[in-house]
């Protein structure tokens, strides 16, 4: 057994883990953090997305003890009691999930990509979410509502600057 | 080099089969509180299916959809459904919900009625409220009419209703009759681009011109087109199962299995068409599998208008685009050979 500490969601969590253990499964089975989901457990579907350090990883693609030291956030991250995060109200408001099962992934892709550029086309926002399969929605609403995230972003720096 | 083309594709698509019984049952329950309960033995799967039947309720009540309460898909409490299957759910169901609605409302004008000094057919709702037709300044809260029809006329607004298609079996000898209830149509148009030193296609945009009745709610319609259409493009040019000599399917995963990511998917423009089923809730008809019908060929019809090849099996990948359109070349060298 190994023993891993790491920071999830801003807070710091120690476990024992046997080494063949993914990150995934350290999230879900010890922490019970079951928001990201175990689709495809070889990296295809990108049910499993996390942030790890600010990038977005499958983490069923990573152990556990890779993780160790590392600063890892969760869909369980992004809403606090008050409010959704954006991106989870703007798919809420534009209808951009059905059945719901890649959602957190897709909104942990999304907000991994907007992290980094606030400000994307929308040929980067498809290109971020192709590591993350969809069954049911056909990815429209989900563009349009990373699209809208960015938008008001966008609006909002300009009101910053103005004032 | 790249070559562009468009094709179009047209579908109709039954909604609500006659040939066995087809039933789905609901239970409306008004409250003191002018909010509502429904029961109903249908399921979501995400595609808004609940969503739907609140806000039939809803309509029929003249309440908030949020004011719907919807218990589903338990067998212990809810009536059994026919299922969430065969774009139904709309049609079918929402047909049940409406009327066990109905039944519930008339039970409400009939205590309100005399309050009002009129005939309860003189009654509507709107806004939470029982009013008169064309008087709309007299009225009573939903919520209390519902007390009183509880506490005073003991008469509690409940209503419980089934719709099931008319069943109606084909002619033996003919093959003819009504196999279902009522039918949608769609049109749709792809604009493909197609390397022709490659065979690879690139679906650009799809138009989708759906009738589905009158939307209940058209940003739900959106959603199922859009799903459709990433189906039919997998379908057209990416997913197929692979089997060996004994039967076993040799790609069963996601990386041999390869369907459409948000890179494949083009964009879309949805138009819904205006359109009113009488025999409908509220004018509606459904929209599910429908959507995913008419895409692959109008894909397939848009890659023979870009290179003029016709690809007869499922999926178009890159190498059967390509041998197809070097056949073509070869049956042209012939014939330019010829002198014909």
């Amino acid at each position: 057994m190994a023993k891993v500490t790491l920071t999830v969601n801003g807070e710091a969590r120690t476990a024992s883990v046997s080494p063949e253990t993914t990150l995934l499964r350290l999230l879900r089975e010890e922490f019970g953090l079951t928001g990201s989901k175990l689709g495809c457990d070889v990296g295809d579907c990108g049910a499993c997305t996390v942030m790890v350090d600010g990038k977005s990883v499958n983490s069923c693609l990573m152990l556990a003890v890779q993780a160790d030291g590392r600063d890892v956030v969760t869909i369980e991250g992004l809403a606090t009691m008050e409010r959704l995060h954006p991106l989870q109200q703007l798919f809420e408001d534009k209808g951009s999930l059905q059945c719901g099962f890649c959602g957190p992934g897709i909104i942990i892709s999304a907000k991994a990509l907007l992290d980094e550029n606030p400000d994307p086309t929308e040929e980067e926002i498809r290109d971020a979410l192709a590591g993350n399969l969809c069954r049911c929605t056909g990815y429209s609403k989900m563009i349009e509502a990373v699209r809208a995230v960015a938008r008001a972003g966008r609006d909002e720096r300009t009101a910053g600057s103005v004032a | 080099m790249k070559r562009r083309g468009r094709g179009i594709a047209c579908m109709w698509y039954p909604i609500g089969f006659t040939v066995s019984a087809n039933p789905s049952a609901a239970v409306v329950k008004v409250n003191e509180d002018g909010t509502a309960t429904l029961l109903t033995g249908t399921v979501e799967t995400g595609q808004g299916s609940l969503t739907i039947l609140a806000q039939i309720v809803a309509q029929e009540l003249g309440i908030a959809t949020d004011d719907v309460h919807v218990v589903s898909a338990d067998t212990d409490t809810t009536p059994m459904d026919t299922g969430a299957i065969a774009s139904r759910t709309t049609y079918v169901t929402g047909n049940a919900a409406r009327l066990a609605a109905e039944k519930a409302k008339k039970i409400l004008f009939d205590v309100a009625a005399p309050l009002l000094g009129v005939k309860p057919d003189h009654l509507e709702v709107s806004d939470h409220k029982i009013q008169i037709k064309g008087f709309p300044s007299r009225s009573l809260h939903i919520g209390d009419v519902a007390e009183r029809a509880r506490g005073v006329n003991g008469d509690p607004p409940l209503g419980s209703a089934s719709f099931n298609p008319a069943t109606a079996a084909l002619d033996p000898e003919t093959g003819q009759g009504k196999p279902f209830a009522t039918y949608v149509y769609a049109t749709q148009i792809a604009e493909v681009d197609v390397d022709d030193e490659t065979g690879e296609v690139e679906v650009l945009r799809v138009v989708a011109s759906h009738d589905c009745g009158t939307p209940i709610n058209p940003m739900l319609v959106e959603g199922q087109v859009e799903g459709g259409i990433s189906m039919g493009v997998g379908f057209a040019l990416e997913e197929e199962m692979l089997f060996d000599a004994n039967g076993r399917q040799i790609n069963p995963n996601l990386t041999n299995y390869i369907m459409p990511t948000s890179l494949d998917m083009p964009k879309v423009e949805v138009d819904i068409v205006d359109s009113y089923d009488p025999t409908g809730p509220f004018g509606a008809k459904g929209v599910g599998e429908p959507t995913c019908v008419a895409t692959a060929a109008a894909i397939l019809n848009a890659i023979h208008d870009a290179v003029g090849v016709r690809v007869t099996s499922l999926p178009a990948t890159s190498e059967k685009v390509y041998a197809a359109i070097k056949a073509k070349r070869a049956q042209e060298g012939k014939r330019l050979a010829a002198g014909t």
